[in-house]
């Protein structure tokens, strides 16, 4: 055993020594010099201001708005055969090349039980379809056009048993279909869906912002905390009322420009807690109280009207 | 100071005495003990194996020894006789037992055969367990310091990582240069419960399975031998 022992710790401290000689410090990581990152500060106001628009838009450069005397005659003159192409697979009968003159107006009323107006007349524009195209049509052009395709979809099983009846519509028929290109099917397809009232007066696609549109006047974060802290001030909330955690009392109110209550603060939320009534009670006094607001005249639109959220785990802990 | 330097300085304040010894001294009491004791354990297990090992090999060759005397044909007196002096271990311990029960049993006016051969049974056997015992003597201490060690080191590890933890409570610094000492020695315990346990499980496993073929080698003979004895009984009797 002694043998043993000896040549075990022999070989131990053989180890530890090694240990020491050949491992005497971690080797401590390279560090590249690490460049310095500029910062700015930026306000939450400037992200959270909106203007109206679709959320999901994309951001994009917009043209400069130029004046519309001569170039918009020029389009019509291009869409005119497509617009009368996209007409006749759907409705047979009322438009004879006249077309463009009569279509602005009565297109959207065709939906309304009153197509007799614009059939009449058809005998009476053909002869002289030259004229009206330049004259009847200036400005509007370029807006009434996707108006038409959507307002059009919907009418043609009114339409069609009329025009059926009536022989004109067959040799008119022949001649789109020598301008029929194939090629064009997929503009012919109409694939906007029927909407109802009157659709948007922009052919341009939604910019970004919000849908509400504040008119581009928001509260920064610092001047609703602002009221905020001017309303909690009154506020003694029940203190000790079980179950705080379901005392959130949530007002809406309508104050004038000078900062007073214009509106009697309503509640506009409940709960199961028998205190609640007692918490909204004591949040519609605090209100009520401290009534005269010092809010920035400048962004009145924005707090006009007003809801508030009273926790009251919140002013409690601060 | 620019950034760079600052930085540079504060990571390269801790990692001066990142050695074993730094790591050893500056380890919580409890740490230390866990060290002391793994390293010790270690110790004794490699005592234990270095003495099994030159045991083994011994008895190894003792045993081919006797076996090449014992079937060269010498008459089995004579070899009782010039081995009956010395202190004998295993096969010659076995020989030695029976050949002792044999000549007892004949000496006297009326020699006690009829029972001789379990007699002679008996004694091997005694003298078997008694040889396999002392061959397999500590080996259990090897199986224990192989299961419990890793454990021993791991309690270090923990104790030590919570008291990192306490010196991050304490210093309110979350800084990596903080915990990393704490972290590494504490590391350093299960690495010496490891550098214990590996070594005692694999030496174990090898120890006790040359004991058991050196005792079934041993058990061998006295079949053979308690054979040769009993042959000799009927042919007497």
């Amino acid at each position: 055993m002694r043998v043993g022992l000896i040549a075990s710790t022999a070989g131990h401290l053989a180890v530890l020594l090694w240990g020491v000689i050949s491992f005497p410090d971690a080797k401590p990581f390279d560090i590249g010099p690490v460049d310095t990152l500029p910062v700015d500060l930026v306000p939450v106001s400037e992200l959270t201001r909106l203007r109206i628009g679709e959320k999901t838009a994309e951001v994009r450069e917009v043209e400069a708005t130029r004046p519309t005397e001569k170039p918009v005659e020029e389009p019509k003159a291009e869409e005119k055969p497509a617009q009368t192409e996209a007409k006749r697979p759907n409705q047979a009968v009322p438009e004879p090349t006249p077309a463009p003159a009569p279509e602005p107006t009565p297109a959207p009323e065709r939906p309304t039980p009153e197509p007799p107006a614009p059939q009449p007349e058809p005998p009476a524009p053909q002869p002289e379809p030259p004229a009206p195209r330049a004259e009847p049509e200036p400005a509007p052009a370029p807006t009434p056009e996707p108006e038409k395709k959507v307002a059009e979809t919907p009418p043609p099983p009114t339409v069609r048993p009329r025009s059926k009846p009536t022989p004109p519509p067959q040799p008119r028929r022949e001649q789109p279909r020598e301008n029929f290109n194939p090629n064009e099917i997929a503009a012919l397809l109409n694939k906007v869906e029927p909407a109802g009232g009157s659709s948007s007066n922009s052919t341009q696609p939604a910019s970004l912002g919000s849908r509400l549109g504040q008119s581009g006047v928001t509260m920064s974060q610092s001047e609703i905390d602002a009221l905020r802290g001017q309303i909690s001030r009154c506020w003694n909330p029940p203190a000790g009322a079980a179950g705080a955690g379901d005392l959130t009392v949530k007002l809406k109110f309508s104050l004038t420009i000078g900062g007073e209550i214009d509106s009697e603060p309503s509640v506009i939320n409940s709960s199961s807690n028998p205190t609640f009534g007692i918490a909204a009670e004591s949040a519609r006094r605090a209100v009520l109280r401290c009534a005269p607001y010092s809010l920035p005249a400048a962004k009145y639109d924005a707090w006009r009207d007003v809801e508030i959220e009273f926790d009251p785990r919140e002013l409690l802990g601060g | 100071m620019n950034p760079v330097e600052l930085a540079q300085t504060t990571l390269a304040a801790p990692q001066g005495d990142m050695s074993f010894f730094a790591l050893f001294l500056q380890a919580h009491l409890v740490v230390k003990l866990v060290m002391l004791g793994l390293v010790l354990a270690s110790i004794w297990c490699w005592a234990i194996i270095v003495d099994k090992w030159l045991l083994f090999t011994r008895t190894k060759r003792q045993m081919n020894r006797f076996e090449t005397v014992f079937w060269s044909g010498q008459s089995l007196e004579e070899l009782y006789r010039t081995l009956s002096g010395r202190a004998n271990h295993s096969m010659a311990a076995l020989f030695i037992a029976a050949m002792r029960e044999w000549k007892r049993s004949h000496e006297g006016a009326r020699p006690a055969i009829a029972s001789l051969r379990q007699r002679i049974d008996r004694v091997m056997d005694v003298t078997i367990a008694r040889e396999a015992e002392r061959l397999e003597a500590r080996l259990l201490v090897l199986a224990t310091v192989g299961s419990a060690a890793p454990f021993i080191g791991l309690f270090g590890t923990v104790w030590g990582i919570m008291t990192s933890f306490q010196a991050i409570a304490a210093s309110k610094n979350t800084n990596l240069a903080v915990v990393a000492p704490g972290i590494a020695e504490a590391l350093l315990a299960t690495a010496l419960g490891l550098l214990a346990a590996i070594p005692a499980v694999i030496a174990y496993n090898k120890l006790s399975a040359d004991a058991g073929k050196l005792s079934a080698r041993m058990e061998g003979f006295a079949d053979e031998f308690s054979a040769i004895l009993s042959r000799q009984i009927d042919e007497r009797s």
